[in-house]
C-alpha cells in the first residue's frame, strides 16, 4: 500500500516537472519543429537551384558554342583555315554532349561540371576567329593585287612592249 | 637578215610570255564553278573496312565502328548526329530511304542520344564509336530487356527499351542508326540532311 502511494506521487512528481520542463524549453521544442519543417523544404529548394544552375549553365555552353561557330564560319568564309579551331569545337561538343546527359539523369552537379568545362574549352575561340579572319582577309587582298591585277596587268604589258618592240624594230630596218 | 622574216616566232614568244604571266589569272577566271553541294556520310568496320560490322553481339561487349563525314557544302558546316534505336518489329518507323534526298524524312523515334560534329569544306571527319549493350534475357517471356548503352565514354539510359524473339529469323534483331541533321543558319535551327547509316544487330543470349 504505502509503496503503491509512493509510486503514485513519484510519478505526479516527475509529470509535473516535465510539464515544467516543458513550459521552461516550449520555446526551443518549437523552433527544433519548426526547423524539422524546414529541411525538406531546404532540399527541394537546393535541388531545385542545382537543377536551374544545370540548365543556366548548359543553355550557356550552348550559345558559347553556337556563337565560335558562327565567328569560325565566318573566318572559313574570309579564307582561313579553320580546322584547328574545328577541332577544338568537336571536343566541346562532347562534353556538351556529357552534360545533357548528365542533366537528363538528374546528375546536375556533373552537368554543370561539364557544361563549364565545355565553356572553358571554348574561351578565346572567337578572337582567335575573329584575328584569322582579318589575316586571311589581308592574304585574299595580296593575292587579288598578285594574281588578278598584277598578272592581268602584266601581260598586257608585255603585249604591248612587244608590239613597241616589233614597230621599233622594223622602223630601224626600213631604208 | 630581215626581221620581217621572222615575225611569227617573234610573236609566238611574245604570246607564250604574256600567257604565261597571265596564267595565275586565267586559273582562278577559268575555274568551272562548283555546282554540286553535299555530304557524305558512311560507317566503316574496326579496320576501316567495309567489310565486318559487327552483328551477332553479346551483353557488355565492346564493339567499334567509324562513323565518317564529308562535307561538299561549300562552307564549314555544323552537323548533329542523332543516334536511334529499334527494333525488328519497328521498321515502319525507320527513316525514308527513296526518293528525292532533300524530301527525305527522319525517323520518328526519339534519339538516344545527339552529338555534334563540325567539318571544315573539303574536309573529312571520323568519328570513332565503341559501344556495348547491356541486357537481361527474360525466357519465359522471349524477350531481350535492355537497360544501357554504353557510346564511347557516355552511358545512356535504356530501359525503356525490349525486343521479342523473332521467330522467321530466328533473332533477337534491332537497329542502331544515326542521322545526319544539319544546322540552318538561317532559320537558327536543325533541319534534317536526308542521309542515315546503321547497323543490323542480333543479341545473342545464352
Amino acid at each position: 500500500m504505502l509503496r503503491g502511494k509512493f509510486w503514485r506521487s513519484s510519478v505526479l512528481y516527475s509529470t509535473g516537472l516535465m510539464v515544467k520542463n516543458l513550459s521552461k524549453h516550449k520555446t526551443l521544442i518549437t523552433d527544433f519543429c519548426v526547423l524539422l519543417m524546414l529541411i525538406p523544404l531546404c532540399i527541394r529548394l537546393s535541388f531545385c537551384s542545382s537543377q536551374a544552375d544545370a540548365e543556366l549553365a548548359i543553355q550557356s555552353a550552348e550559345s558559347h558554342l553556337l556563337d565560335c561557330y558562327e565567328a569560325i564560319y565566318e573566318a572559313e568564309r574570309a579564307g582561313a583555315n579553320v580546322s584547328n579551331l574545328l577541332n577544338v569545337l568537336n571536343e566541346a561538343g562532347w562534353l556538351l554532349v556529357k552534360a545533357k546527359l548528365a542533366y537528363n539523369a538528374g546528375v546536375f552537379e556533373s552537368a554543370i561540371g561539364y557544361a563549364l568545362n565545355c565553356s572553358q574549352r571554348l574561351d578565346g575561340i572567337v578572337s582567335q576567329a575573329n584575328s584569322l579572319k582579318l589575316e586571311a582577309e589581308q592574304a585574299s587582298r595580296i593575292d587579288f593585287l598578285i594574281n588578278y591585277v598584277g598578272s592581268a596587268a602584266g601581260s598586257i604589258a608585255i603585249l604591248v612592249v612587244g608590239y613597241v618592240a616589233w614597230s621599233f624594230l622594223k622602223k630601224r630596218e626600213a631604208p | 637578215m630581215k626581221i620581217a622574216e621572222y615575225w611569227l616566232l617573234y610573236w609566238i614568244i611574245v604570246g607564250v610570255s604574256a600567257l604565261l604571266v597571265a596564267s595565275p589569272f586565267l586559273s582562278r577566271v577559268l575555274v568551272y564553278p562548283r555546282t554540286e553541294f553535299f555530304t557524305e556520310l558512311w560507317i566503316l568496320d574496326a579496320d576501316h573496312k567495309a567489310e565486318s560490322y559487327p552483328f551477332n553481339i553479346t551483353c557488355n561487349q565492346n564493339y567499334t565502328v567509324y562513323l565518317g563525314v564529308a562535307n561538299h557544302l561549300g562552307y564549314c558546316a555544323y552537323y548533329m548526329v542523332q543516334v536511334k534505336f529499334l527494333n525488328w518489329s519497328q521498321t515502319n518507323l525507320m527513316p525514308t530511304r527513296f526518293g528525292a534526298i532533300e524530301k527525305r524524312l527522319p525517323s520518328s523515334l526519339p534519339s538516344l542520344l545527339n552529338f555534334t560534329i563540325y567539318v571544315a569544306d573539303e574536309q573529312v571527319y571520323e568519328v570513332p564509336i565503341t559501344f556495348s549493350f547491356n541486357y537481361t534475357w527474360d525466357q519465359p517471356s522471349s524477350k531481350v530487356v535492355l537497360s544501357s548503352l554504353r557510346f564511347n565514354d557516355v552511358l545512356v539510359d535504356m530501359s525503356a527499351h525490349m525486343v521479342f524473339w523473332n521467330a522467321t529469323r530466328r533473332e533477337f534483331r534491332v537497329f542502331l542508326f544515326f542521322e545526319l541533321w544539319l544546322y540552318n543558319r538561317s532559320v537558327n535551327n536543325f533541319q534534317y540532311h536526308g542521309r542515315f547509316v546503321g547497323l543490323w544487330l542480333n543479341m545473342t543470349v545464352s
